[in-house]
């Protein structure tokens, strides 16, 4: 699977990460700034949840709609003389792609922050027809450098690392002499960069919102690099997967000013970028040749299910910084390029349990994911719903806990079995304890053990304690009000 | 305009409408009634002189230096901040505004090296876009809120000036500035509406470009300029 | 008023003084309390785990327990929100849908009980201490509790009470993640633990059994030296008695 990243195995990709104590360290400062950030950001609008109420709408009404609005903005593409590919595959998007690239002879592609073309290894597809392909946003740049490091956050790319190990990748891949200094690494990529978007012959940009009413594409950015890969290349493709798009202008008002507070709890990023078409022919600069690429991808399978909604996703990555074992575990552990409760929820859908049926599992359930989200999807429920699937449908559970289930079941579902059950827990368990504390258990409390110990039960269980209380007749001590 | 093609769309669309049970998609669909319309109630009853105000504070978050002067004393106010920025070329667009209030004139007299963008000399002007030390054009829109000029880029009115240069500077006419995006988009949207064609680059600008994606470290100026000043000049 | 007490798997085997302290602080403030003795376990386990035909039997079986009460009062926020979640099992079968929304329209934690329904917020509690309190994410986000138990607890006298920093984030419990993703869990409770030292206090408050449990169990590994209690315990200890 392309989205597929890092070691087979979700348990040695979670020990790489709990290991990795710069990354923790990177990741714990990040979260905390971008809690802060979003968390002031929605106060300040006074009236957050009615802003939530609305994108949900917003996106709903869209999704339910959306073999309409892609109609529309497939339409509206064509008539400003677009060429639309809609591609069901990755194979067939990267082919559209590739196509165009050689009918142009381009040998340089200056691309700007794209999770979809990630998704689908555009890039890989682009270099073996020998093209040079640069990632131009800074964060994008850096990991490409470091001999293509996958991302580990969906907004910001390169949040795994820190500045010296960024210094370090420039050093030797690039030669470069200055220090650590966050100022003087942009600095130096700005410069290597501005001599890419010129020479450039094909920009590749991905898409936040399409917007079907005029069939323009609104790029969402703070660096400026989409601004450089729509204005100075001849030729740009936009790569969009097929639910990235609303209505008309009012609603990608809403969606903009959702993802920009929710993602960095800005009012609006330095260039939200609206284009409509290639370039008029009275104009200088912008693409003479506009082709758009709308990818399915996987996504048409979750439509009509029980996680439609995590297609209302606007890739914020709220979810992903408010999530503590996103912090302790880092992006790189969910094996996919959508990392966190969203890409817990979105990767296995995109591919299926057999790649991805650990990351259900990834989630103390704490619903921190759910309270963030600018659309309101239920996080922490979908979780729950694909552990069902897992069980119920996909039947992958555990013998040993699908045994241990169906005992809970009948104990808990009859009065007998678990008043029984209650009386033997102290007994069961005096061997093993000291004092109060448990402090090696058996089966599965062998892992709550090792690094916590349990309590021991209490040698008369509150049952018992009230019927004895209830046979003595103690006195209440009612108070009337 | 030679219309585009559209490859591979009915076979794409009748799957995603066998999942969702769609209409046919050349039936118009009705957007509904949202329940909640927050963002009206955003700068509700400011005034031009308050949303000045509010523009004026945004700029203190969004590292953009803000000016206030007037028609007459607008040319002041740019060598102003030519000097602070240490300019010495400018670019900027082919628009009548910079005639109408003289500007150009000044821009001109100004003995630094000017350049007023040329649709016919692409490529020269977008050489001295790239070494230029300011680009300056006139806001269509401002938006008071997020401290934000909308720039309806268009022939003489080209994409690069407001990003190659190292600075930019934008002219912000008191009448253009409204409460926040959501006036800018009922704007376009209207134009949509009836027909009338959009411009082909909307930029909703917000201060100098920036990035954090060093250790979450806010930097200024990435790709785009490096320092930003917006000029609000009352009576036009 | 009458009372059904919910007192939960944990309630009943391990935190047993908390289900006493409850019984005696709703006497103290006018309740009857009875406890139906059929009750079991809320589900919760085995609805996270993924097996929801197992859970709508152990549902179905308490829903029919606590039919008879007039409010159902729980000793842990995250068990009554399972209680509150039934609904949701029986999206077929609307008779289960119904007793399922009955069942959670008079269902409340007890912080939420006394402070909403008895319209309590000083339960004449006095208890000296240096206490921290840690809000557990079920009873703060999915039932919305979130300011009964600081209202209470600012009018016990003789304790006080030290914000929690980070105070939102779980505290690695998550039911069967911690003994699934121990390793992740793990770090999750040392925060915590990291935390509540930051704070000074020698007394660590909760109102679910579950999570108490969880950073009692690593506070005691650690050898720290903070007691852990239930917030009943608390409110139930007068000078007078």
């Amino acid at each position: 699977m392309p989205m597929q990243i890092g070691e087979k195995e979700f348990k040695q990709r979670v020990t790489k990460g709990l290991d990795d104590n710069f990354m923790r360290g990177a990741v714990r400062s990040a979260q905390g700034r971008l809690q802060n950030n979003r968390a002031s950001a929605a106060d300040e609008l006074g009236d957050w949840e009615d802003w939530r109420t609305l994108g949900k709408e917003i996106r709903q009404h869209t999704i339910e709609h959306l073999d309409y609005y892609l109609h529309q903005l497939s339409e509206k593409v064509a008539e400003l003389g677009g060429n639309v590919f809609f591609a069901e595959t990755a194979e067939e998007a990267n082919e559209y792609v590739k196509n165009v690239v050689k009918s142009k002879n381009a040998k340089k592609i200056a691309k700007s922050k794209s999770m979809v073309t990630e998704e689908i290894s555009m890039n890989e597809a682009l270099e073996e027809l020998g093209c040079d392909v640069v990632e131009t946003d800074l964060g994008e740049y850096i990991l490409q450098m470091d001999d293509h490091d996958p991302p580990s956050h969906i907004v910001a790319p390169a949040l795994h690392k820190n500045k010296e190990q960024i210094r370090d990748v420039f050093r030797d891949k690039l030669g470069y002499e200055k220090t650590e200094k966050p100022e003087e690494l942009a600095l130096f990529a700005r410069e290597k960069l501005r001599e890419e978007f010129l020479s450039a012959e094909v920009g590749i940009t991905g898409c936040n919102f399409a917007v079907a009413e005029s069939g323009s594409f609104a790029l969402v950015t703070n660096e400026g690099n989409a601004r450089m890969v729509t204005t100075l290349p001849e030729t740009q493709i936009t790569v969009m997967g097929m639910e990235r798009i609303v209505p008309g202008w009012e609603e990608l008002d809403i969606v903009v000013s959702l993802l920009t507070r929710a993602a960095v709890g800005q009012k609006l990023t330095s260039y939200i970028t609206a284009l409509t078409g290639p370039k008029q022919s009275e104009e200088g600069d912008g693409p003479e040749e506009f082709h758009l690429v709308i990818v399915d991808n996987g996504r048409s399978k979750i439509l009509g299910t029980e996680f439609q909604e995590a297609l209302h996703c606007i890739r914020c990555a709220a979810c992903i910084n408010v999530c503590p074992v996103y912090r302790h575990v880092g992006g790189h552990a969910y094996g996919s390029i959508y990392p966190g409760p969203i890409g817990a929820v979105l990767s296995p859908l995109l591919s299926d349990y057999d790649e991805y049926k650990d990351l259900p599992y990834a989630s103390s359930l704490c619903g921190a994911c759910t309270e963030v989200c600018p659309v309101k999807i239920p996080l922490h429920e979908q979780l729950i719903a694909h552990r069902r699937n897992i069980i119920e449908e996909d039947k992958k559970g555990s013998l040993a806990e699908k045994v241990a289930m169906k005992g809970f079941g009948q104990m808990a579902g009859s009065a007998n079995l678990y008043q029984m059950a209650t009386k033997m827990a102290p007994i069961l368990s005096t061997p093993f304890s000291s004092k109060n504390q448990i402090r090696k258990g058996l089966g599965p409390l062998k892992h709550w053990t090792e690094s916590r110990d349990f309590p021991k039960p209490a040698n008369e269980s509150f049952r018992s304690w009230f019927k004895q209380r209830n046979k003595r007749g103690v006195q209440h001590d009612v108070r009337k009000h | 305009m030679t219309l585009g093609n559209i490859e591979n769309r009915e076979r794409f669309l009748s799957n995603i409408r066998d999942k969702i049970g769609g209409l046919s998609a050349d039936k118009p669909v009705q957007k509904p009634n949202w329940s909640t319309q927050p963002q009206y109630r955003v700068l509700k009853d400011q005034n031009q002189d308050q949303l000045i105000k509010v523009l004026k504070d945004q700029c203190k978050h969004i590292h953009t230096d803000f000016y206030h002067t007037d028609e007459q004393h607008l040319d002041e106010t740019l060598n102003e901040i030519f000097e602070e920025y240490g300019v010495r070329s400018i670019v900027y667009t082919c628009d009548s505004r910079f005639q109408d209030h003289k500007v150009d004139t000044s821009l001109k007299q100004s003995g630094l090296d000017t350049w007023e963008w040329d649709d016919n000399e692409k490529e020269a002007s977008i050489q001295f876009s790239e070494k230029a030390d300011v680009g300056i054009t006139f806001s269509d829109i401002t938006l008071a809120e997020s401290g934000t000029v909308v720039l309806f880029n268009g022939q003489g009115k080209g994409r690069s000036v407001s990003l190659l240069p190292q600075n930019y500077i934008a002219i912000i006419p008191k009448s253009t500035i409204v409460k926040r995006m959501t006036q800018a988009t009922e704007k376009i949207h209207k134009q949509v509406e009836n027909g009338e064609d959009i411009s082909s680059c909307i930029n909703f600008i917000t201060g100098p470009s920036n990035s954090a994606d060093i250790e979450m470290n806010l930097i200024v100026g990435v790709h785009g300029p490096i320092r930003a000043a917006y000029v609000v000049v009352d009576d036009i | 008023m009458k009372v059904s007490l919910f007192i939960t798997c944990l309630g009943d085997v391990f935190y047993v003084n908390a289900g006493k302290s409850a019984v005696e602080l709703l006497e103290h403030l006018g309740c009857e309390v009875d406890f139906p003795e059929t009750q079991t376990c809320c589900g919760q386990p085995a609805y996270n785990s993924g097996y929801h035909r197992e859970t709508k039997e152990v549902a179905k079986h308490m829903i029919e327990v606590m039919e008879d009460a007039d409010y159902v009062v729980g000793i842990s926020g995250s068990c009554v929100y399972m209680i509150h979640e039934y609904m949701h099992l029986f999206e077929e079968d609307s008779k289960w849908r119904d007793r399922a929304i009955a069942l959670k329209e008079k269902s409340y934690e007890l912080t939420q009980f006394i402070v909403d329904v008895l319209n309590i917020e000083d339960v004449g509690a006095s208890y000296q201490a240096i206490a921290t309190y840690h809000t557990s994410c079920h009873m703060t986000r999915l039932l919305g509790v979130q300011e009964a138990p600081f209202k209470l607890l600012e009018k016990v006298k003789g304790l006080e009470l030290v914000d929690l920093p980070n105070r939102q984030d779980c505290c690695g419990f998550g039911g069967t993640f911690a003994v699934k993703m121990s390793n992740i869990s793990e770090q999750m409770v040392d925060e915590k633990v990291d935390h509540i030292e930051e704070t000074k206090a020698n007394l660590l408050l909760g109102a679910d059994g579950s999570c108490l449990m969880n950073i009692g169990g690593r506070i005691s590994r650690r050898d720290k030296q903070v007691e852990v209690k239930h917030i009943a315990e608390i409110l139930n200890s007068r000078g007078d008695r």
